[in-house]
């Protein structure tokens, strides 16, 4: 995608109150075409509200809400531009899983043949095939989730709005759903996923928004968290050649108060990887057997402690 | 393999209540129904309640030489409108707001799929179980028209007229669970307005008479005190009951818009059945007392006077178009409720309702 393509979400000043609880505050957010944008905050801060105003399924109070270059609540075209995972997963008792998937081709009023293929193709690409079958009450949460982010594929949607999509499933879906979520955006399909599974994230998103209290948190402020030193556990094998190498050039160590039982490790703060390389040289040069060196949190994670930490 | 996710769908037309879309949740809806074995133990039981009752009936009411098929035809016929009263509310009392508790119901609303797609399909689905109902019991209900010598057309008018009231209901439940949040409380809901229709109705009816009666200045027709003399005109002071304004409690009552619309009585005395009892009641109290009575026993007349039977001073002109017409537009205004409900983006939410 070029840099001046239009942005495939655009909220401005979106506000929506469930009588007295104001559920989204303000918020203000643009998620690049063929991006995978994380939406993140605390439990509560909103993320589930303004996916329901991005899938047109609940009116702003205030401010205006963009998909695909239309208005979800009024427009076809974004109706069909959208895919949308809901964090609850509900389905029909007595459904097959192909049964689901055929039924909502047909409510995106795919032709039938049409949707018939794309179901089957879709088994293939959550690996529900062997349930085809089976009634979907019948599979387990992980199996759900899968055919749930298969629905939520069922009409070709170049946007998908995905809330949860990562709760329940296995290390190895989890892997799965991350590779499929960079594959579709590698074919241009803009996603944003929202999602507490903080280092799955990590490795898969471009961009993240942060919710706090239903207001988004300034790009600026989200740039200084990205940029900000992070913290390196340092491991080695001999604590007082660490001390003396640390004191010689005088780098802070802090107390690991989280080390895993046994180690001899110690927190540094470091700017980056370069900072991190040349730390490790410069400790191995001077004799200090160094067993490992490793950012102690990802950096979606360290964002998000700060803005737990403002939740009172 | 990026083109697995990437195929653009044609521009897609603005929504519009298409059939295909009403399809759609059709036959997700009757999938649902008629895979749970809940809904195969109704039909058996349904089948067998009905066949018991017709086989009981014969021996209550008498054979069918001496008016017993009437009597049974009209019986059973109004015994399977009760039933389907029963029944119906629940086919539909939970469509939405099951739905919206499972989580079924924001996934279809997200699509291409209309509110009246959705509402109009869920409504088909629940319509189609109760006529179910009926076509299981149409082998007692023509048996019973057999023996009441009902002719085939009446038959099938009959049958139709509550095929439409059994989907009234069905549109009333639907209406409800659009309205309440819980699904229990719109089964209880639809169960009052269904008990509203016809017990109630009766109720309030019955409750109101002292209400329309007053004491009126009337002209009788009556036998002097010399019998042998010509009737003559008296002026006296009665208490007149006008149920022409109290009527329609009656003629909103399923069960009297089904009597009503049943075939005509036969020629022969005995040719007379509950349906004819409700028809002749309902349309008397359309008609209300008259300001003048003709009680002349005698039959003695005085010259330029005709007599005057009470059945013939009524109105008989039928009541049933005026009680279908009003359940038909409940339905119907339950049906627009219901879509109206069904409309998303959703401005205001029920409180303690998640849309997902
Ligand atoms: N339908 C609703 N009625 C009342 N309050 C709601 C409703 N939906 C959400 N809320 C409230 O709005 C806030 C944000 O909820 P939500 O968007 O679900 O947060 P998240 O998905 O980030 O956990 C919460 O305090 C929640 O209780
Ligand atoms: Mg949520």
């Amino acid at each position: 995608m070029t840099e001046g393509s239009r942005p495939a979400i655009v909220a401005r000043g979106v506000r929506r109150a469930f009588g007295q609880v104001l559920a989204v505050d303000h918020v203000d957010m643009e998620v690049r075409t063929g991006s995978v944008t994380a939406l993140v905050g605390p439990n509560g801060s909103g993320k589930t509200t303004l996916l329901l105003m991005l899938a047109g399924l609940l009116r702003p109070d205030a401010g205006t809400v963009e998909v695909a270059g239309a208005d979800p609540a009024s427009s076809a075209v974004a109706r069909s531009a959208i895919g949308w995972m809901p964090d609850t997963f509900g389905t029909w008792d007595s459904l097959t899983v192909t049964e689901v998937l055929t039924t909502m081709a047909a409510a995106y009023r795919l032709p039938t043949d049409l949707g018939r293929a794309r179901t089957t193709e879709l088994l293939r690409l959550v690996h529900l095939e062997e349930f085809a079958a089976t009634p979907a009450h019948a599979l387990s949460r992980g199996q759900k989730q899968r055919l749930g982010l298969a629905r939520a594929l069922i009409n070709y949607p170049p946007v998908l709005l995905l809330d949860e999509p990562a709760s329940g499933l296995d290390p190895r879906s989890r892997v799965d759903l991350r590779v499929l979520l960079r594959r579709l955006a590698a074919g241009g399909v803009t996603v944003l996923v929202s999602s507490h599974v903080l280092a799955e994230l990590d490795e898969m998103v471009d961009d993240a928004v942060f919710l706090s209290r239903g207001r988004t948190v300034s790009s600026e402020a989200l740039l200084a968290t990205t940029t900000q030193r992070r913290r390196w556990r340092l491991r080695s094998l001999d604590a007082e050649a660490l001390q003396h190498w640390a004191f010689d050039h005088s780098v802070t160590l802090y107390p690991d108060n989280d080390a895993p039982v046994g180690g001899t490790s110690v927190l540094v703060e470091l700017a980056d990887d370069a900072a991190a390389a040349r730390l490790l040289a410069s400790a191995v040069a001077a004799g200090v057997p160094v067993a490992s060196l490793a950012p102690v949190s990802g950096l979606l994670e360290q964002a998000y402690m700060s803005l737990d930490a403002e939740r009172r | 393999m990026t083109t697995d996710t990437q195929q653009a769908p044609a521009t897609p037309s603005e929504r519009t209540f298409t059939w295909q879309g009403v399809r759609t949740v059709l036959t997700l809806e009757l999938r649902q129904r008629v895979r749970s074995t809940r809904w195969k133990v109704a039909l058996v039981v349904w089948f067998a309640i009905v066949g018991f009752v017709a086989a009981l009936l014969p021996g209550l009411v008498g054979s069918s030489s001496s008016g017993g098929g009437t009597w049974v035809f009209g019986l059973i016929l109004l015994f399977v409108l009760g039933l389907g009263l029963v029944v119906s509310p629940t086919l539909a009392s939970t469509a939405i707001n099951g739905d919206r508790v499972a989580g079924t119901l924001a996934i279809l609303q997200v699509t291409r799929l209309g509110p009246a797609e959705i509402a109009v399909g869920k409504l088909l689905a629940g319509w189609l179980a109760a006529l179910a109902f009926l076509v299981i019991s149409l082998p007692f209900l023509g048996w019973a028209a057999l023996t009441a010598r009902v002719a085939p057309w009446h038959f099938l008018f009959v049958v139709l007229v509550l095929a439409l009231l059994l989907g009234v209901v069905c549109a009333i439940g639907l209406g409800c669970s659009a309205l309440t949040a819980r699904p229990a409380g719109s089964s209880v809901l639809t169960y009052v307005a269904v008990a509203s229709l016809t017990v109630i109705s009766l109720i309030v009816f019955l409750v109101s008479i002292p209400a329309v009666t007053t004491e009126e200045r009337v002209e009788v027709l009556t036998v002097p005190l010399d019998a042998n003399a010509e009737c003559e005109w008296v002026q006296t002071t009665r208490s007149v009951i006008h149920t022409e304004r109290t009527w329609w409690l009656l003629a909103i009552n399923p069960f009297v818009v089904l009597a009503d619309a049943a075939p005509a009585r036969g020629p022969e005395s005995w040719d007379y059945g509950p349906l004819d009892a409700i028809k002749e009641g309902v349309r008397l109290a359309r008609t209300g007392d008259q300001p003048r009575y003709d009680e002349c026993w005698s039959e003695n007349y005085p010259a330029g006077v005709t007599p005057q039977r009470e059945d013939e001073s009524s109105d008989t002109s039928p009541v049933w178009p005026w009680g279908l017409g009003a359940n038909l537009a409940l339905g119907g205004g339950a049906l627009w409720l219901a879509i109206r409900r069904l409309r998303v983006p959703y401005t205001t939410l029920a409180p303690g309702t998640r849309v997902a």
